[in-house]
Formats: structure tokens, C-alpha cells, sequence
């Protein structure tokens, strides 16, 4: 059953269309990343679907419907900011959210323990460093316990100690079985965290489908010798290069999975070249993500 | 709308703003109006101090600094309770965690209800306290004379916070909200009647701006106080104020449209 079905989203602001003509679905128990540069809608997206910014035309259904046109009471969100009465301590917030999910019994502590903010929750709002308002949204968003997360940028602004903190914080929410959907533009945490992945750019999507799948089969060997434009010449006559991504010193190419290691170290010796670097890569999503969004301008 | 009620309350009842605009409107209505008993002689009219307290006539004079308190304090509470939830972005933040915007509409709306009812019963409260120590016999007829004021100083504190509301919700930004809402009902209103009638005040058309219904729905006319408004009358050949069947006219209309544009700014647009 989908959790959310998005049909034709589209959303302009003046003659930019921010989001031109979206549709995906989301099933129960997916974990879906919105993968996308900066500016490529994926907030104006999720603007949509939460309530605050009016579509232009098409339309999204949460819960087939179940819960009426309102069903944001059973989703929790953290988008871009963390906003609360900065005059308010953690715990008084945290009521104000329960109050309108019209929770009753809202296991405060447990929640503001699962973000390690137990002991400032009688702190201020406003006496909270960057990172611990982060984690007081994430606190917030799970008040009630809701089947349905969304989380923009989660680890945005946020340092190396701060990120791991909420990274793993999403993968135990994740593991209690629960559908996620995080808009990103750093494909590590959408490789390491989801399971399904729509990569959206200038408002278009580009593809979609379970993460495995967009990570295709082929492989990327990163590759240099003393004359690495000849060495790449001849490659190209031998294989079939999919690909080729120029490094200051190596270049990587992407080849179908048959070819081994081996194979080109041998078929280099065998045209004279003496490798002076060799390596296989797995292929990244993130390589696949900037093989997807540079064809489209 | 009480469950929304109680969520405004959640939100405001520790705001510090609120807690000091709260405290010194309870202190000023009584306050502002012990003033005249240090005052060491009185213009002839005025027989004794005790006629500011006295029973009819104190329904009046509370009920005239009880208009400017309410114009201020309550109108400044609205305008803010709508601009902070724009600096904070919790009106988004609401939004998203499940209120609809015709939900979060109402709880303002039950909030500037709640204001202006806490504001009318302390009025009538204080009223009452005052005239029953300040006056030598008590005719219960008396007391209660002017008693259709009270009625006319809740529409008049709605009026207000009404205009609050809209104004706060329009311009989003606190500094500049409080500053048109003061401007409008002090000086834009009156500029405007200049360029559309020629006239600031000679010309019945007054009667028909909101913020001047308003202000009239609880209105100085005893003498000697509404001597001016006396001599207007026989200049222009209308009366100054409105009188209260108009006032509440009047001001209910705008009320309305006060409250329609708020919701529909709510409704329309992206947060």
C-alpha cells in the first residue's frame, strides 16, 4: 500500500517552474531518499506535500486517503529548520508539538533520551546550540510515534560529530521499521541510509527506483601511467569504455563488469604502457548521480 | 476551539511580552484613572472627584481609558501573537506538525476572543468595585445604566485585536506591524479621509472608517467633556460620534472583514 502517492507535482515561482510535473510513489517500510543538487525542489517538494506551499497543479494523497486532507498529524517532519518558541524550554516545546498531534501521553524523556538531550530538557529553546536544536526536531518529529518521517537535510550545518549523531539516530529510527523520506544532497547518507532513491534536478525527476537498481553493474577501475591520454587511447580500442572521469593525476573509467583488473594490467603491458596506478572502485551513487544530472541543463 | 484555546495558551503564557502587556494593563486601568484624586482643584463642573467613580457615570470614564489601554496593550498582544510565530517560523512549524491553516486561524481567533473577554470582565470588575466605594447611595437602576457598555467595550477590544491580527499577519515583521497599526488608527485613518473627501472631519463620511466606529463604541460623551463634540454638532449639522446602534454597525462590519482577510492571508499563502 502507498504511504504517499504523488501525482504530476508541479510548482512555479514566476517563470522558474521549481518542481515541473513530479509523480513517485512511496510504499510502507521505505526508507526514500530525494537525492538532488541545491535548489532542485526537493524542498519545495516536501513544502508541498507537508501543507505550506500551494502546488500549481497535479496532487499527492497521503495514506490513500484514510486520514482525510489532513493527515499531517500522523507524519512527522523536520524541514530545513528547526523552528520552535525560543522562549520555551526543550520539554515545553515538545508538549506544544504533542498538543497539536493531540498525543496524550507523550513519553517526553524517552524521546529527548533517544536524542541525547535528556539532561537539558529544561533549558531554553534559544540557549541551544545548532546541533541540539537539530536533534530537538528530530525529537519533535517523533512525537506520537508516527508511521511516517520526513526529514530535509537532517545532518545540514551540522559537524562531523553532530552528522554521526544523527546518522545514527535515522538508522534507529529506520530499524524499528518505519517509512522515511529524507531530502539530500550528499549521496553518502542517502547510499548508506535508504533503500529506495528519486533523483530530482531543476525540478525534473531524472529516475527512481530502489537503490541497488540505480547502482548499476558495471564497474570503475581508476587507472594511471606515465602518459595517461596514450594509455586512454588505446583502452578505448580494446574496450568498450562506458565512461571516463579525468582526475589531476589517475582517470577512472567505467567499463562493463566481464573485464577484470587483471585483464587491463595485462592489456596494457601487453601495448608497452607501465602502470603506475591501478585500483577497482565500487561504483558510487555518487558517481551515478553525476553521470545522471550532467546530461540534463 | 477550546483544545486550539489552550494551545495558544501553551505558547504565550510564558512569553515575557505577554506576561508584561497583561500586568500593566491590569495596573493602568485602575491607575490611570486614580490620577484625577491628585489633583488639587477641579475645573467648576466637575462637583467632586468622586463623579469620575461614580455610578452611572464611571461606565464611561473607565470605559474611555479602558479604550485607549485596549487600543494599545491588546492591540499590541495580537499584533504579535502573529508576528512572532513568522520570526520563529512556527507558523510553518505548525502547520507541518498537523494543524490546518483554518485551525490555526481559530486559535488566534479564540485568543483575541479570550483577550478581549479578560479584558471586558476586568473592566466591569473594576467598575463595579470603584463605583460601589465612591458612590453615597446606591440605586441598583443606577448601576447598571450604562451598563450597555459592556456589550460595546468587548466588540471595541475585538475591534482592535481584530486590526492586530490582520496588520501582524500582513506584514509579518513585529517592528513594522506595531508601527503601521499605531499610525493607522492615529494618523493614517485621518490622512486618508483628506485626499477622498476633502475633509478630515467635516464630512459625515467619518462615520464610516473602521477605526473611528471603533473608538466610538465607547465614547466620552458627558459633559463637560463632549462640549467640543456639542459645538461640532451645531457647526456641520451631524454629530461627532457615532451613535452606539451605528458604532456597533460599523464596527461589527469591519470586524468581519478584518477577520475574513486574516483568514484568507492564512489561507493563500505559502508559509
Amino acid at each position: 500500500m502507498p504511504v504517499l502517492k504523488i501525482e504530476n507535482l508541479t510548482k512555479r515561482y514566476g517563470s522558474l517552474v521549481a518542481v515541473n510535473g513530479l509523480s513517485l510513489e512511496v510504499e510502507r517500510g521505505n526508507i526514500y531518499g530525494i537525492l538532488g543538487p541545491n535548489g532542485s525542489g526537493k524542498t519545495t517538494t516536501l513544502g508541498m506535500i507537508l501543507g505550506i506551499t500551494h502546488e500549481d497543479s497535479g496532487s499527492y494523497t497521503w495514506f490513500e486517503g484514510q486520514y482525510g486532507t489532513n493527515a499531517r498529524r500522523q507524519i512527522g517532519a523536520l524541514l530545513e529548520t528547526p523552528n520552535f518558541y525560543p522562549y520555551l524550554t526543550a520539554e515545553q516545546n515538545l508538549e506544544i508539538v504533542a498538543h497539536i498531534k493531540k498525543v496524550k501521553e507523550p513519553k517526553m524523556q524517552e524521546l529527548l533520551g533517544l536524542v541525547n538531550l535528556a539532561h537539558r530538557s529544561q533549558s531554553l529553546f534559544r540557549t541551544y546550540s545548532f546541533g541540539m536544536k537539530q536533534r530537538l526536531a528530530i525529537a519533535a518529529a517523533m512525537i506520537g510515534d508516527p508511521d511516517v518521517l520526513i526529514f530535509d537535510e537532517p545532518t545540514n550545518g551540522l559537524d562531523p560529530q553532530g552528522i554521526a549523531e544523527v546518522r545514527e539516530t535515522l538508522q534507529t529510527i529506520a530499524a524499528r521499521g518505519k517509512t522515511i523520506i529524507m531530502a539530500s544532497h550528499i549521496l553518502d547518507e542517502v547510499e548508506k541510509v535508504c533503500s529506495h532513491v528519486a533523483i530530482i534536478k531543476n525540478g525534473n525527476l531524472l529516475t527512481t527506483g530502489p537503490v541497488g537498481a540505480i547502482i548499476t553493474n558495471d564497474i570503475s577501475i581508476e587507472i594511471a601511467a606515465e602518459n595517461n591520454e596514450q594509455l586512454l587511447d588505446m583502452l578505448h580500442k580494446h574496450l568498450k569504455i562506458n565512461n571516463v572521469e579525468r582526475g589531476p593525476q589517475t582517470f577512472i573509467i567505467h567499463i562493463d563488469e566481464e573485464v577484470s583488473t587483471a585483464a587491463v594490467n595485462q592489456l596494457a603491458f601487453q601495448n608497452g604502457f607501465t602502470l603506475t596506478h591501478l585500483a577497482q572502485r565500487q561504483k558510487s551513487l555518487e558517481s551515478e548521480f553525476l553521470e545522471i544530472t550532467k546530461d540534463v541543463n | 476551539m477550546l483544545h486550539l484555546l489552550g494551545l495558544e495558551w501553551k505558547k504565550i503564557r510564558y512569553y515575557r511580552t505577554f506576561q508584561v502587556l497583561v500586568v500593566l494593563f491590569i495596573i493602568a486601568l485602575p491607575g490611570i484613572m486614580m490620577i484625577p484624586k491628585t489633583f488639587s482643584s477641579l475645573p467648576d463642573e466637575i462637583i467632586s472627584k468622586d463623579m469620575f467613580y461614580m455610578f452611572p457615570n464611571g461606565w464611561k470614564f473607565f470605559g474611555y481609558v479602558g479604550n485607549w489601554l485596549a487600543f494599545f496593550f491588546l492591540g499590541f498582544l495580537a499584533v504579535i501573537s502573529a508576528t512572532t510565530e513568522y520570526a520563529n517560523k512556527t507558523l510553518r512549524q505548525n502547520i507541518i506538525t498537523g494543524l490546518s491553516r483554518r485551525q490555526f486561524f481559530s486559535a488566534k481567533l479564540s485568543f483575541i476572543i479570550a483577550i478581549s473577554l479578560a479584558a471586558t470582565l476586568y473592566y466591569t470588575f473594576v467598575c463595579l468595585l470603584f463605583g460601589f466605594t465612591h458612590t453615597e447611595t446606591i440605586y441598583m437602576s443606577k448601576v447598571f445604566q450604562e451598563a450597555d457598555l459592556i456589550p460595546r467595550f468587548f466588540l471595541m477590544c475585538l475591534g482592535y485585536t481584530s486590526f492586530g491580527l490582520l496588520v501582524g499577519l500582513l506584514i509579518r515583521r513585529t517592528g513594522i506591524a506595531l508601527f503601521l497599526y499605531l499610525s493607522y488608527v492615529m494618523i493614517i485613518e485621518l490622512i486618508l479621509r483628506y485626499p477622498i473627501h476633502m475633509r478630515f472631519f467635516t464630512n459625515r463620511s467619518i462615520h464610516f472608517y473602521p477605526m473611528n466606529a471603533i473608538e466610538d463604541l465607547v465614547p466620552i460623551d458627558i459633559p463637560p467633556f463632549n462640549q467640543l463634540a456639542d459645538e461640532f454638532m451645531d457647526e456641520n449639522n451631524f454629530s461627532f460620534f457615532l451613535t452606539p446602534t451605528e458604532a456597533v454597525i460599523t464596527s461589527s462590519f469591519y470586524i468581519g472583514l478584518f477577520l475574513l482577510g486574516s483568514y484568507l492571508l492564512l489561507e493563500k499563502r505559502d508559509l
